[in-house]
This record gives C-alpha cells, structure tokens and sequence, in this order.
C-alpha cells in the first residue's frame, strides 16, 4: 500500500479553524495543477464505556476510538493510543460492539471533502465536523505517494513534496499551517511497509493534537 | 444469525464418518486446529455481562484470527418445531491484537480450549460447515502444546450453517436433511440437548469401513443425486450387501 502522511491544520495562536481555510486550501492544490477526483469521507468514532459501577472509570481506556477509511470500506479499525494497540477488523465489528453492550460511541466525526491526483501523489482536504453539525473542528491533509510502500525509501520525497506545499500555501497568508506528527509505529508493533493500520493510528494522533490544541485555547 | 446442532461420536468411529461426509460433501476435508478463547466482561463493565469468541486458526502458516459473538437462540412454538438451534452470530475477522485489545477493555479470559481435528464445508441450499474435532484443554493458560482432551475417546460434532430472518427455514431444512443422513453414525441435535452417542454407530462404522469406503461413496452420491430419503441403518446394511445392484443404478 502507498505511504501516505496525515496533516492537521495548526492555527496560529489566537486564530481558529474555518471553513474558508479549507476552501484557500483545496485552491492550492488546484493552483499546483492537483486534479480533483471527487469527494472521500472517514468516520470516527469516541467510544466510552458503560458501567455499572462509576467509580472504577479510571481502569477503563479513555481514549478508545474507532475509525473507518475512505479507501477500506469493508475495514473497521480500533486503537488504544495510550496503549499503543491497533486492530484491524471487518466492518462487522461494529455490530459486534454494539451487541456486547460494554462500550458505546459518544462521539462521531467525519472527516470530509475532495481528493486530488497530484503526478504521483494523490491528496485529500477535508474538514473534521460533528456527524450532526456543520461546525468545522479541523482541517486534514491526506498526501499519498503512490509510487513507494517503505516508509523509510518514501521519506524524503514526502518531505520535498512537503516543501513545495508550504511555499504555495505561504502565498496566501493563512493563520496556521499544515503539521506533520513523527511518531514510532514499530511502539503500535507497525513495520516499515505501510498498511492502513498505520493511516488509524495517524488519525488517533491527530485528533489527540487537535483535541490538546482546542484545550489549550480554552485553556 | 445460524443454524447449528451437535453431536458426539466415539473417536474410533471418526474414520467412518469421515468417509460418510467425503461421500455426502464431494469436497476435501480440511485440518482444523483453532485455539478458541472465551472472553467475559468485568465486574462492572457494561449494561449487563457479556462474552467474547476469539479464535485463531493455527493450522495456516500465519495464525488467523477472528472475534465471534454468539447471541441467544429462537424461542417460541415456531422454534420448538425446528430441530436445529438458529440464533444470532457475529463474527469479524482481526488482525493478531485482538486478545491484547479486549483486556485493554475490560475483557477477562474464562476459558480456554483447542479443538483439533477437521471439518468439510460445502454448499447443499446453503453453506453447511461440519467439523469433528477433539476438545482439549490447557492446563496452564495459553499452554496448547501441553493441552489434553477434556473427554478422552469422545470427539464433537459440530454442523453450522449462516442464515438471515428471511432464510433461515431453508437453512434449517438442509441443515436437518444432513444429519439424517449421519443418522446411524452420529445424532445431532440442538446444543446442550445431547442424546449421547448412536447404539449403532459401532456397525454403521464397520460398514463403512468394510471395503475402504468406496461403496458408501458410490452409495451416498447415488442417495445425494437423486434426492431420496436416506436409509434406516437396516437398509444400508442390506443396500451395502448389493453393491452390485447399486452400481446397476449409476451412470
């Protein structure tokens, strides 16, 4: 499977995320001659547990999510952060949480919007909204290169392709920037050959730095 | 949702039916080795206590996994009148984390078995699996290289068969079409309602066994093709004495 990285809009302190950064984002792309293929879409899900007894909340994860993505739609995905755990399912999962009755999804997010084909790359801008809410809590960047599954052999290709991004977003003198999280996939036992396992855990960091970001605003 | 029944068979006859379900199935058999562990929740853990399947197929060259959850069965006057148990079943196939990610949520091991042996599947209306295995257990935890049986002599028999509300009376129909045909072998029945083993499974086997199988394979494939009702152990014995007029009926 191609490496792909996973951005997150970081607004500049004292700014917020709006649709209108998504928009000044999706015409970069379009200005670097990015072909717009069509829509993609994600779901996320936050997942609490139910217990009888809720003093012992603290032995429960609190960081238990479940993602499906937009390129494996029979796939499910589950990750503990905090753990460092990752599971890969089929979509029957699901059905298989809820009729367990021990954890229930209290929060949903989409992640959604258009995908480009960029040469070998292939891009994906999409805003991160409640299911039932228009109101825009980020900004992702999926960048793909098609070419390379070895994480290692794709790096500085992702970094260049990185450079040229910055530069043409530079022009538009937005109030943040696009961030890309390092982190150690071989702690999710992860290898160097890239799988979807790797795109859920990506995901689960992100949410986690948008999340911190927000608290540090209300903060 | 399936459609399941069980029964159990002395080992020494496992060879018999294994001839009997080449005949009946057309398919090879295929090895079954799966450790299965059962999960149950914590204390406390959910809206009321529930429980796990995680099975992992050891008999492929990388260890599969797949999470099951097995719901409450049929009732009523409708359910009673089918001899086979239908109930809800999910199962997801996972990658290798899952146990590591169900104790992470509050799931604890109860039990654990390893089932060894083998199973046929196969399409008859719909998708009949029928496995015989032995039950082993471990007697440290994780330990299936150091497992024993938990009925010495004794192996189960396992018929499942995937169905759907709108289907599962056909299924069921071909599921019970089956186990009359395993009849003077093995009785199966709906689980945790066993009769115990055949009084004749000793000279059906012997039948069987009698000239390598290759009769009751012309025999069962004659009784398949043309949808008759299958035979009371008395008639098979006497059919088996006949090949010949048997082999006058194939073309």
């Amino acid at each position: 499977m191609p490496v792909k990285w996973v951005l997150h809009w970081q607004p500049n302190q004292g700014s917020t995320v709006s649709s209108q950064i998504l928009n000044e984002a999706t015409q970069c792309v379009e200005s670097i001659n990015g072909v717009k293929e069509g829509r993609w879409k994600a779901t996320l899900n936050y997942y609490k547990p139910l217990l009888r007894d809720q003093t012992n909340q603290a032995e429960f994860p609190r960081d238990f999510l479940g993602i499906s993505l937009a390129d494996q739609p029979n796939k499910y995905y589950f990750i503990i952060r905090s753990q460092r755990i990752v599971l890969e399912a089929d979509s029957s999962i699901q059905l298989i949480m809820e009729r367990l009755q021990s954890y229930k999804s209290k929060v949903a997010l989409y992640f959604e919007g258009f995908q480009y084909q960029l040469g070998d790359f292939r891009l994906r801008v999409g805003k991160v909204v409640p299911t039932h809410s228009e109101n825009v809590r980020g900004i992702v960047m999926e960048v793909e290169y098609l070419p390379i599954s070895s994480m290692e052999k794709s790096r500085k290709v992702m970094e260049e392709f990185l450079e040229i991004w910055h530069e043409a977003l530079s022009k538009r003198s937005l109030p943040g920037k696009f961030v890309n999280i390092d982190l150690n996939f071989g702690e999710f036992g992860l290898g160097d050959n890239y799988t979807p396992q790797h795109t859920a855990v990506r995901y689960a960091l992100v949410m986690a730095h948008m999340i911190a970001t927000v608290q540090a605003v209300r903060g | 949702m399936e459609c399941v029944v069980q029964g159990i068979i002395e080992t020494q006859h496992v060879e018999a039916l294994e001839i009997l379900l080449q005949g009946l199935c057309g398919v090879q058999r295929e090895r079954l080795r799966v450790h299965e562990l059962c999960l149950k929740s914590g204390p406390s853990l959910g809206v009321v206590s529930s429980e796990v399947r995680l099975l992992c197929d050891l008999d492929q060259p990388e260890p599969t996994w797949t999470v099951k959850h097995v719901g409450g069965a049929m009732r009523g006057p409708g359910a009673d009148q089918i001899s086979v148990m239908v109930r809800t079943m999910v199962e997801s196939k996972v990658s290798k984390n899952a146990l590591r990610m169900f104790n992470a949520l509050g799931y604890k091991l109860d039990h654990e078995l390893l089932k060894v042996g083998f199973a046929f599947h196969f399409q008859r209306t719909a998708n009949i699996s029928v496995s015989v295995s032995s039950v082993n257990k471990m007697l440290k935890v994780h330990a299936i290289d150091e497992a024993v049986p938990v009925t010495p002599g004794m192996q189960i028999v396992d018929v499942t068969a995937p169905a759907t509300p709108a289907n599962y009376s056909e299924v069921s129909a071909a599921v019970s079409s089956l186990c009359e045909f395993l009849a003077p072998l093995v009785h199966l029945s709906k689980p945790f309602n066993s009769t115990g083993v055949v009084p004749t499974a000793a000279a059906a086997a012997a039948s069987l066994m009698s000239d390598g199988g290759v009769t009751a394979t012309f025999f069962f494939t004659f009784i398949r093709n043309n949808r008759i009702h299958p035979y009371t152990q008395q008639q098979i014995e006497t059919e088996l004495c006949q090949r010949t007029s048997i082999r006058g009926y194939l073309v």
